[in-house]
């Protein structure tokens, strides 16, 4: 049960707060706010107590989103409520920031009135929340686009609905993305010892009446290790989850997706796949790390890309003159900055760092690789969407995006 | 695009001024008049504008309290948005100024009966959250109505609202009959008003434990698990928690309600997957573990655990702190997803950290090879902390899979090679672990490692070292120059440090007792004379005497076998964990406490505690310790002398005239200062200890011991003299529960008053009786009475009732009902009262001591589960054990008897004809005394076991226990 929720710029400014039970006093955001600041970097910042209370926050935005409770609660049911709430407030004023929060603390409290009621949460659905706050209309002004109070009653029936998506600026339009993050390891002789994918299917929907969209997958989309569709190489994860609104009864038979999609963001599909990608990873190394007569440590380093080349078919660039490399004392690393790397093609590079007291012992202590990156049009694990129906057909001009993203997570090359 | 909206709200803002943020401006003198004009303003918008202003000063924090009139009249309005706003400063305002909210209860009453269901809902909600007493009698009807109304938006408000009106007045919601209204609401046809009826019962439920509010049967459960497919996500928790309260009739029914959770596991909430995680976890353990449906379970379990890892850092953290506890419980469920726990190189530090515990948890045979090599690649990473976790992880995982011991031991070795600081530190310290595991199997890397003594600055790490040279000095060569090098610093070395020398030169000596007796002779006198550090000091007079009396038995004591260490240490305790299990997903979870231990209710435990360890021996200048035979010369436990008695209570209010005193003046007024301080700092070091938060008590306490004259002969004993006292006792009156009278004060000390008296507990009350005999010539009347400060705080309730003047040799008697509120002060022995007592003719002091089993309370049984984890969370060092001999009862008479006086049996087990009882004790100040009764059947002699925070009580508590028993 929660028993304050409260939001509080980076600054500490009390920008919403609201007390649900009564258990405890105000003073409590002053509390968290001294705490939050105290932590240091090795301290699990998700739930810390003061007396008899307990604190679970999240970051978003620059703003801090916090829950207290004095019960035994479930710190995954706040987190998550949290970031729907961001969420939530995201997708009716538009952004989140310090001022869009404060332009717009009328509705937020009424927001939260309708999706906490006394420490239990009701819903967090932008689609039954629609519902009530189109009835209490007058106060439905998600960002103030439209000042709808000097309007008269008809009117305001009209623009209501237009206030929820306007900020698209109008334009019907929705955003199917695939989005994946890769987590590799590559030991010190080359071997892949550990990859892994985690994807997501997230929908970005500004259409003013769209009662069902349907999503199609491969159609030899498998989940599990024995099951095998299709005749082509399969696209194979091992763990596949689903928001509630998703219903699955064509999921089974064709691997599409139906849903009524609400307004805003959601991510109606999650899945994982360890340990088997169906390619090569995408990049690999070879290290040379040793000591130069000179007591210098020598690093070269030359790194090649694995895709097919005509997946950056876009970029000519083959000698990435823009490149750049730097030494962080700090954290005891160096930085070096690709911003193109072509497919099929491969990139060196040779380090002389001076080491005080350099043994041959430290070379042991020269750590693993680090690569991040990002790989447009592309997904590790090969789904795609087949198809993307939206019935009742759009009157109009509506456009439909579907894009595909990897992510590096955690891409670590041993030395 | 988001952007192109801000831009647009700026904008706006200019063109319009009607956006919200200008209410968060600036605000100047008379601005609550202004608002008050405008709030009285005809024009709506202007009031609405004007409300919202009040509002936005509220959530900075500014009082405007003042405007709870004019905001009221606000509220008869029909435009919602306004009403909303209104009410949303009701909600606030209306505890500080009950008499005003009335005002609105009309308004509310006329809401409920709107044909709007949102306004209907508004009201119901609204009138819940005014916490003021006086509503809810006005609130009664309306909720009715609303619990039956035909829109489930207004049933499901209404549930919550019966919650609500609970918190405030539970006996109200009992009489109208509200809670049966509430158990219909779980067959609604509606699933959000199902959840809603479900939680707010659950809620209930808690506070009435025994009551069967929550009457879950397999109807109720048939109809909770239909109204779990179709509610929304946080209903679906709700229902879940509930369920995992139930418990299944037989594993049919237990395996058809898992059936219908299953699905839950891939919901992409992750709190609805981790309350589904706890209702299989908890119904498993009713399955037959050769069902096939048990071993398919089991497999659903993984992949959703697995899942949580993707999600962001907080979630993921809060995910393996219960994934912890589930490997603890059924290892088998992820024993294959070793890799999933490997550290990613942008984790932050406290997820690599668990993963780090859990990677060790799973470590087994089979996969062994992969956790070490994974280890190793962490020894080299920057994160110092990370680095050193990962070393002592290679030394767990040695003592934890036997097989890959050596494995583990030339990791290490390789570690050690890269000469890193802190890595060789925490690879010695490991090693000594490992040592302790498998004594005299890798002996042979004692060489390289003696090779970077140099290197080693912790303390830790040169405990460790000095700890092996130690334990291995028969088979170092040069052992004993290892040990004169760290003993040329001894005294800038930490105590831990010095202590390890100080054994391991002992344990030399006894292996090499030829070569080395100039080495202990000089450890020995480092220890005892230029140290004064009491534990130090202590070892150093244990060794020095066992050497010179009785080498063979030194030998037995100093070179005894020691037990082997295990991986179970780290384990956490099964009844604990079993309870943990049960709160998966919540708070106790991430803790890995019990709930009890942080949620209200059952504080005692949590706050209210004497610290432990930090006794009183540390903080004590003990008396000048020239030899041993000296100190144990001293007398035990000394009742403060006469002078420091009357330096005390004089800074009482009673202001006797100072030239008539009976007892001898203070001798200096040097030497009172020293007894304050003394007690002062004792004190402050007890209070500092756990205490914590109330520094208030320890704060009026004199000045540190720091400030204390060295020469000051103590009277209280110091460190030393309970060790070589321990038999003696201390000098308390071996009465009963309530012993018979016995002469405090004698006559001639007192101008012919003489008072006896007794302690006795009745009725919850504890009372000094005292029989005042005036064996004088004259009468005496007037008689006052006060305490000094004491360890309890034990004061008069009330002034001394005599209200007959007492004529030459009559006895009176009189009860004198206590309080333990007054001011805290550490007494030697803990029991010791001082008082003074008043009449016509002078004022009188005596010292007595009282039984502590009179400041044992009623509430002092403590839950079984709090009790195994309270045991287990008091370190051993705090327990002591007592004898108590020529006792004749049975272990049950014993019991019934030590309940009489509010000790009270919590279990009772028999093992091998001996009846172990597990006993609880609460003393008035919160501390909880745990024990443990071993009664052997025809064996008068008993044994008892205390446990305790505040280790100082044990001996009173002792004391009480035997005087009990016997009498």
């Amino acid at each position: 049960m929660i028993s304050q929720v409260f939001i509080l710029s980076s600054k500490g400014d009390h920008l919403i707060y609201k007390d649900f039970r009564g258990e405890s006093g105000s003073d409590a955001v002053g509390v968290f706010y001294e705490k939050v600041t105290a932590l240091t970097g090795d301290q699990p910042p998700v739930v810390m107590s003061h007396k008899d209370l307990h604190f679970v926050h999240v970051r978003q935005g620059g703003l801090y989103w916090v829950a207290t409770t004095t019960a035994d609660s479930s710190p995954f049911t706040i987190i998550e409520f949290l970031n729907r709430l961001a969420a939530l407030v995201k997708d009716y004023c538009g952004s989140l920031s310090e001022k869009s929060v404060q332009m717009n603390f009328a509705l937020i409290y009424e927001l939260l009135d309708e999706v906490v009621d006394y420490g239990y949460i009701q819903t967090t659905s932008s689609d039954v929340l629609k519902n009530f706050i189109q009835t209490e209309a007058v106060s439905s002004r998600p960002f103030s686009l439209f000042d709808l109070s000097n309007v008269g009653l008809v009117q305001k029936q009209l623009s209501r609905r237009l206030g929820f998506f306007s900020f698209q600026g109008g334009k019907s339009e929705i955003f199917v993305d695939v989005i994946e993050r890769m987590s590799v390891v590559i030991g010190s002789n080359g071997m892949l010892m550990k990859a892994d994918v985690e994807g997501e299917i997230r929908v970005k929907c500004y259409l003013p009446n769209c009662s069902e969209m349907r999503i199609g997958l491969n159609e030899e989309f498998s989940i599990g290790k024995s099951q095998l569709r299709g005749y082509g190489a399969a696209v194979r994860v091992d763990e596949v989850s689903f928001h509630q609104m998703v219903r699955l009864d064509e999921f089974d038979s064709h691997r599409i997706l139906r849903l009524c999609p609400s307004q805003g963001e959601q991510t109606v599909m999650q899945y994982q796949l360890s340990d088997d990608l169906p390619s090569a990873p995408p990049f690999r190394l070879f290290p040379t790390i040793e000591r130069d007569s000179g007591g210098r440590l020598l690093m070269y380093l030359k790194l090649r890309c694995d895709l097919p080349p005509k997946r950056f078919s876009t970029f000519h660039n083959l000698s990435s003159p823009d490149q750049s490399a730097e030494l962080k004392p700090q954290s005891r690393a160096v930085v070096w900055k690709i911003p193109r790397f072509t497919g099929g093609t491969q990139l060196s590079a040779l380090f002389k760092l001076e080491v005080p007291g350099l043994s041959s012992a430290s070379l042991l202590e020269v750590g693993p690789v680090g690569l991040s990156f990002e790989l447009p049009k592309l997904t590790a694990t090969g789904v795609q969407i087949r198809f993307l129906r939206l019935s009742p057909v759009q009157p109009g001009p509506s456009q439909r995006w579907v894009r595909y993203v990897t992510h590096s997570d955690s891409y670590t090359i041993r030395i | 695009m988001q952007e192109w909206a801000n831009q647009l709200c700026e904008n706006r803002q200019f063109g319009s001024k009607m956006t919200d943020s200008k209410y968060f401006t600036t605000t100047k003198k008379g601005e609550i008049f202004e608002l008050k004009a405008e709030l009285n303003s005809d024009k709506k918008e202007k009031k609405k504008e004007a409300v919202k202003k009040v509002i936005a000063s509220m959530t900075v924090g500014k009082d405007v309290s003042a405007l709870f009139p004019d905001v009221v009249n606000c509220m008869q309005t029909d435009n919602l948005e306004l009403k909303k706003l209104v009410y949303l400063y009701l909600m606030n305002y209306a505890k500080s100024q009950p008499d005003m909210a009335i005002m609105a209860v009309n308004t509310f009453v006329k809401d409920c009966e709107d044909p709007n269901p949102l306004i209907r809902a508004l009201a119901v909600r609204t009138m819940g959250c005014i916490r003021v007493d006086k509503i809810t009698e006005y609130l009664c009807e309306p909720l009715r109505k609303c619990l039956k109304d035909e829109d489930p938006y207004v049933r499901k408000t209404a549930a919550v609202c019966v919650a609500k009106l609970h918190d405030i007045n539970a006996q109200l919601v009992e009489d109208q009959g509200f809670l049966d209204t509430l158990k219909d609401l779980i067959s609604d046809s509606n699933p959000m008003v199902v959840a809603n009826a479900v939680a707010a019962l659950s809620e209930i439920a808690e506070s009435h434990p025994n009551s069967n509010l929550l009457d879950l049967n397999p109807q109720t459960i048939n109809k909770l698990l239909t109204a779990l497919n179709e509610c929304t996500e946080w209903g679906q928790i709700f229902i879940l928690d509930c369920l995992a309260n139930y418990t299944p009739r037989d594993d049919r029914e237990s395996q058809s309600i898992c059936e219908r959770v299953t699905p839950r596991l891939s919901h992409a909430n992750s709190a609805v997957v981790l309350s589904a995680v706890k209702v299989l976890m908890k119904f498993m353990e009713m399955l037959p573990k050769d069902l096939d449906y048990y071993g398919t379970l089991l497999k659903k379990l993984a992949p959703p655990l697995v899942t949580l890892l993707s999600a962001e850092p907080e979630l993921q953290y809060v995910a393996l702190r219960n994934i912890n506890l589930i490997v603890q419980r059924r290892p088998e469920i992820l024993k294959h997803e070793m890799k999933v726990f490997f550290v990613k190189y942008n984790d932050p530090i406290y997820v690599k950290l668990e993963k780090l515990d859990i990677m060790i948890r799973l470590a087994s045979q089979a996969n062994i090879a992969q956790v070490l090599a994974e280890l190793k690649e962490y020894a080299t990473e920057v994160d110092v902390d990370f680095v050193r976790k990962a070393v002592r992880a290679i030394g767990r995982c040695a003592i934890k899979v036997e097989q890959s011991a050596e494995r583990c031991v030339s990791t290490l070795l390789d570690l050690i090679q890269t000469k890193v600081n802190y890595v060789v530190q925490e690879a010695i310290v490991v090693i000594k672990d490992i040592f302790r595991k498998y004594p005299n199997k890798y002996e042979s890397v004692i060489a390289t490692l003696c090779e970077n003594l140099d290197s080693l600055d912790e303390p830790e790490a040169r405990a460790a070292m000095i700890w092996i040279v130690g334990e291995y000095a028969e088979r170092i060569d040069n052992a004993d120059e290892l040990l004169e090098s760290f003993l040329e610093g001894f005294h800038d070395e930490s105590t831990q440090v010095q202590l390890q020398l100080l054994t391991a030169i002992v344990k030399l000596f006894l292996k090499k007792p030829t070569e080395t007796q100039e080495l202990v002779q000089q450890v020995l006198s480092l220890a005892t004379q230029d140290s004064d550090n009491p534990d130090l000091r202590d070892r150093g007079y244990i060794y020095w005497r066992l050497l010179s009396t009785d080498p063979v038995a030194a030998k037995e004591v100093v070179l005894a076998e020691k037990p082997l260490i295990s991986e179970e240490t780290d384990l956490i305790e099964p009844t604990l964990l079993e309870e943990l299990i049960c709160h998966i997903g919540t708070l106790a979870s991430v803790y890995h406490k019990p709930p009890s231990a942080f949620v209200e209710g059952s504080r005692g435990v949590q706050h209210k505690r004497l610290p432990g360890s930090a006794g009183s021996g540390e903080s004590v200048e003990s008396p000048d310790t020239g030899s041993a035979a000296g100190v144990s010369d001293a007398p035990p436990a000394v009742i403060p002398s006469q002078g420091d008695l009357l330096g005390d209570l004089l800074n009482l209010d009673l202001a006797p005239p100072a030239t008539t005193t009976g007892p001898p003046p203070p001798t200096s007024s040097g030497m009172q200062m020293g007894a304050m301080d003394l007690l002062g700092g004792g004190l402050d070091s007890l209070l500092g200890g756990d205490l914590g938060g109330s520094p208030a008590m320890g704060a009026g306490f004199g000045a540190p011991p720091a400030g204390m004259p060295a020469s000051f002969n103590a009277p209280v004993s110091g460190g030393l003299d309970d060790l070589f006292d321990l038999g003696g006792g201390v000098g308390m009156p071996s009465g009963a529960y309530s012993p018979p009278k016995s002469i405090w004060l004698p006559a001639m000390k007192a101008k012919g008053l003489e008072i006896s008296g007794t302690f006795a507990r009745r009725a919850g009350v504890v009372q000094m009786e005292m029989t005042l005999t005036n064996k004088a010539m004259s009468v005496m009347t007037d008689f006052a009475i006060q305490f000094n400060r004491n360890s309890f705080g034990l004061a008069p309730a009330g002034p001394l009732q005599v209200l007959t003047p007492v004529s030459p040799n009559q006895s009176i008697e009189v009860a004198l009902p206590l309080n333990t509120v007054g001011p805290v002060m550490k007494m030697e022995p803990l029991n010791n009262l001082q008082v003074a007592v008043k009449n016509n003719i002078d004022v009188f002091y005596f010292s007595c001591q009282y039984p502590i089993s009179m400041l044992f309370v009623e509430d002092g049984k403590m839950e079984r589960q709090v009790f195994l984890a309270t045991w287990k969370d008091i370190p051993n060092d705090n327990e002591s054990q007592f004898q108590i001999k020529d006792c004749h009862l049975s272990s049950d008479a014993a019991s019934s008897k030590l309940q009489g006086s509010n000790i009270f049996t919590i279990a009772k087990r028999t093992v091998d004809g001996q009846d172990m009882l597990y006993q609880s004790t609460k003393l008035t100040n919160g501390i909880w005394v745990l024990a443990e009764l071993r009664v052997q059947a025809g064996n008068p002699n008993y044994t008892v076991s205390l446990k305790c925070r505040a280790p100082e009580v044990a001996q009173c508590v002792f004391q009480s226990y035997e005087a009990v028993l016997k009498n």
